[in-house]
């Protein structure tokens, strides 16, 4: 007699559906599962012969052979658990079998028969509707992050009891209370919430470049002695970046809801990310296991902020190349391949050398070598990939008396303008962002008049700036004549665009 | 001691000022020790063989002695000659006429030929030296020193050096013009850092010199020595940089006790890496303000009244006014900006002056005035 049920499994950034499949066979008493199952899910057999038992249930006496079906995809995590239950049940006959063809099973099984929720609910919620599923059936703790995704019916399970009662027809528990996501925030509470731009006194450039990063996703490197403000203006760009649509919200929260204490909060927040600078290559990428997800992919849509850059490691540096240029991240680890989405704006700060005040009036101490070798540490393809390089300086920090220049709602609506303007000229060509333009688009919506076209020339011709350093120039001016409502680029806006070029680096008269 | 008889005619140097090579590499060790102190160093140098031996050969003297006196001529020839860069000794008469002082060099090894050298000795030589920690205000003065004094034709010497030397011997570069580079090592044998880069651009532009034989690796005597190789060849010593500091200012010393000319450029009373050569001025050294006054100095042009930058007076008043400010320490966007000049007008002026050459780009954002 063989049952079927449906549950699911992470499969990297992706949930699967997996058939799992029960037949029962007179024999000796044995209970196998086969289909490339890890550890967890080999063990839940204990756990399924002890909740079937004290839920009431009989455990069936012959031979079990559960089959977890695509046999090729490994299948990991616990749960799996509840599907395997409920069809062994299934095939002894103590649970009804009509509904389990078209409902989804996905919770951990305690050994009294509780159900435990487990990462990746969100995701199997989504897989679920995609699969054509008409039900899910969950703990009461995740219920409501199920419930994220509409069109699903969500049945919050309380034990392994209720779910057969639920297979037969019965009503589901309640959701736990206290389990309820993150409601998307109003932008004007998170601008006026604990982060804002106002605490800021001076430092006109980094403000206006941060301004600039959140409108146009640009990449940027904030470089200063210590106690500049680098720091604190970075955090600050969490308060002026735009709202995540719905779309982007559930994807971001579905990611989040792989990590290991990931439950899915949906949030229009976008992520800000900021590792400590000991992280390895590995702990920001992130590994191909279900759970191990990387610092990059957790930026996704957000912001990825390395504070004292130079301190990174040279591989873990060099491992944001790849998601920086496309915004998605391969990951190939033994035999498995996975590709995360990876789109981000990378925010990084650094001491522009060892002692920190290379230009401040001459208290550096490091010697040519020192610099230069503070300089390697982020040169090269890693450097290309930023577009804006902004120093702040002691003598740019405003008296703590003096007005601010700005605030964060202010900011935030001159961002939120851009980009719609941004979004309006470029989705005819699927894009949103003028950091995303390549360089045709670039070409063609960052047309330049002559005096700008004579400018960027000259900077070519002097050597000032490469031909990829053009185009990052013409996306930025795009940005800046975007933030002042323009709808050409004017030769001031190359200008100021030309003055946070990355090349020249942070010693620019030194490099000789 | 032995006397100087030469192999053959034009193999340029003596067994004897060979033997001194050989005795330079093996006495390596102490004259290390010795060149903490540039002055005891350059006593040292000017000593006999004999009494190098003595002095700084310690217990291994005796042993030394012998196998200086046992040396046979063919282990002080470097192998095949057309393959290797051969010495030139102070016994001849190409020998640099600057180099035949006491404490000075008895043989030269030169890269890419002897007559380059003497072509380019012919010219006038500036030599430019400063600090290794140099600001990024002595690092544009020295490349723009080199630059302006190649343009003119004149020879700039320097040490294959990071901070001064190498920013003055990459402005000589930028204006193809001609170069003397005296290295630590022998002239086949890589410096490290940012000289590297420098001398690997310098190829057949300029010469590149050396007082060791050919595979001997970087010693700190030679890199002391090597300042006076440089001072000894030219007409005018120019410090850009330096603090005031024995070691900085043992090429000042040297040039006034050669009695040659001495130029320093003055440096902010504020900086403490320009007190030597601001000492230097105060002492009585010539005030070198940019290429014309070494020129001047030279006698090869009519002198300026004054440094004055032509190129300002024609700029839009908005340029010129932020250009201004900018010669007056007001030296970064936001301390550029005010009420009735936004960030962006200042970034886009900033931008427009160092295109066209006025302004350069410095050290924590700030932006100096081309020299």
């Amino acid at each position: 007699m063989i049952a079927r049920a449906h549950t699911f499994t992470a499969d990297g950034p992706h949930v699967e559906r997996v058939t799992v499949e029960v037949e029962l066979r007179r024999g000796l008493p044995a209970f196998v599962v086969v289909g490339l199952a890890d550890a967890a899910v080999r063990e839940a057999r204990e756990r399924v012969r002890a909740a079937i038992r004290n839920c009431g249930f009989d455990f069936p006496s012959g031979r079990i052979t559960a089959n977890l079906a695509p046999a090729d995809l490994p299948k990991a995590g616990p749960g799996l658990d509840l599907a395997l239950a409920c069809a062994v049940l299934a095939a002894s006959g103590q649970a009804p079998r009509d509904r389990l063809g078209t409902y989804g099973l996905f919770g951990e099984l305690g050994l009294s028969g509780e159900v435990r929720g487990c990462p990746g609910t969100l995701g199997a919620a989504q897989a679920a509707l995609d699969t054509g599923l008409s039900a899910l059936v969950v703990s009461r703790a995740h219920a409501r992050d199920a419930a994220l995704v509409e069109g699903l019916r969500i049945a919050p399970v309380r034990d392994l009891r209720r779910a057969v009662a639920v297979l037969s027809g019965g009503a589901p528990d309640s959701p736990l209370p206290g389990r309820e996501p993150r409601r998307p925030s109003p932008p004007e509470r998170a601008a006026v919430g604990r982060l804002d731009l106002c605490d800021v006194r001076g430092q006109h450039h980094g403000v206006q470049a941060i301004v600039l990063a959140a409108a146009g996703g640009h990449n940027l490197l904030l470089s200063g002695a210590p106690g500049t403000g680098k720091t604190m203006l970075a955090h600050r760009i969490v308060s002026i970046l735009p709202p995540l649509s719905p779309r982007e919200a559930v994807e971001v929260a579905r990611i989040h809801g792989l990590t290991r204490d990931g439950a899915a909060r949906l949030s229009l927040e976008r992520p800000f990310r900021a590792p400590h600078h000991s992280a390895t290559a590995a702990g920001l990428l992130g590994g191909a296991r279900q759970g191990w997800v990387g610092e990059v992919v957790l930026a996704n849509r957000g912001v990825l902020f390395l504070d004292e850059l130079s301190e990174f490691s040279r591989p873990a540096l060099e491992a944001l190349r790849q998601p920086l240029e496309e915004g998605r991240l391969a990951i190939v680890r033994s035999r498995r391949s996975q590709v995360y989405p990876a789109r981000f704006t990378l925010l990084a700060a650094t001491n522009p050398c060892p002692c920190g005040f290379a230009g401040e009036h001459d208290r550096c101490a490091c010697s040519e070598a020192q610099l230069r070798r503070h300089r390697l540490r982020l040169s090269g393809p890693l450097l290309d990939r930023i577009d804006m390089l902004v120093h702040l300086r002691r003598d740019g920090v405003g008296h703590r008396d003096a007005a601010p220049l700005t605030s964060s709602s202010r900011e935030r609506a001159r961002v939120l303008a851009a980009r719609e303007r941004q979004a309006s000229r470029l989705a005819r060509d699927g894009l949103a962002l003028n950091c995303e333009m390549d360089a045709r688009l670039t070409l063609r919506h960052a047309r330049l008049d002559e005096r700008g076209e004579r400018m960027l020339e000259r900077a070519h011709a002097r050597g000032l700036l490469s031909a990829r350093g053009q185009h990052r120039a013409l996306r930025l001016a795009r940005t800046i004549a975007d933030l002042d409502g323009n709808p050409r680029v004017r030769s001031r806006d190359l200008g100021a665009a030309l003055a946070m070029r990355p090349e020249g680096g942070l010693h620019g008269a030194r490099v000789a | 001691m032995t006397t100087p008889t030469s192999r053959a005619p034009d193999s340029g140097a003596c067994n004897a000022c060979l033997r001194r090579g050989w005795l330079l590499a093996k006495l390596a060790g102490p004259l290390d020790y010795r060149c903490r102190d540039r002055e005891r160093l350059l006593d040292a140098l000017a000593l006999s063989d004999d009494e190098l031996i003595c002095a700084l050969g310690g217990s291994r003297r005796g042993e030394l002695a012998r196998t200086y006196a046992a040396l046979a001529a063919d282990q002080l020839h470097d192998g095949d000659a057309t393959q290797r860069p051969q010495a030139i000794c102070r016994h001849r008469a190409r020998f640099p006429a600057g180099l035949r002082f006491a404490s000075g060099p008895r043989s030269l090894w030169v890269t890419p030929d002897q007559a380059r050298l003497d072509e380019l000795a012919r010219r006038p030589v500036v030599a430019l030296l400063g600090s290794r920690r140099a600001s990024d205000y002595g690092m544009e003065v020295g490349r723009a020193l080199g630059r302006g004094l190649a343009a003119a034709g004149v020879a700039v010497a320097a040490l294959a050096r990071e901070g001064i030397c190498a920013a003055a011997l990459s402005g000589a570069l930028q204006a193809n013009g001609a170069v003397l580079c005296a290295v630590p090592c022998g002239v086949d044998v890589a410096t490290p850092g940012v000289a590297a880069s420098v001398r690997n651009r310098i190829g057949s532009r300029g010469c590149v010199l050396a007082e060791v034989p050919c595979g001997t690796p970087v010693r700190r005597w030679a890199q002391a020595a090597s300042e006076r190789m440089v001072v000894g060849l030219a007409q005018l010593t120019i410090l850009v940089e330096a603090e005031d500091s024995r070691r900085e200012l043992a090429p000042a010393r040297l040039a006034q006790a050669l009695q040659r000319p001495l130029g320093a450029v003055p440096g902010r009373v504020t900086s403490t890496l320009s007190t030597g050569t601001n000492a230097l001025i105060d002492a009585g050294a010539k005030l070198v303000r940019g290429p014309h006054d070494a020129l001047e100095l030279l006698g090869l042009c009519a002198p300026l009244s004054a440094p004055c930058h032509h190129a300002g007076t024609a700029l839009e008043p908005e340029l010129r006014l932020v250009l201004e400010e900018v010669s007056a320490g007001r030296d970064t966007p936001d301390v550029l900006v005010r009420d009735d000049r936004p960030l962006s007008a200042v970034l886009h002026a900033l931008s427009v002056l160092e295109l066209r050459d006025l302004l350069v780009r410095a050290d924590g954002g700030r932006y100096l005035r081309r020299a």
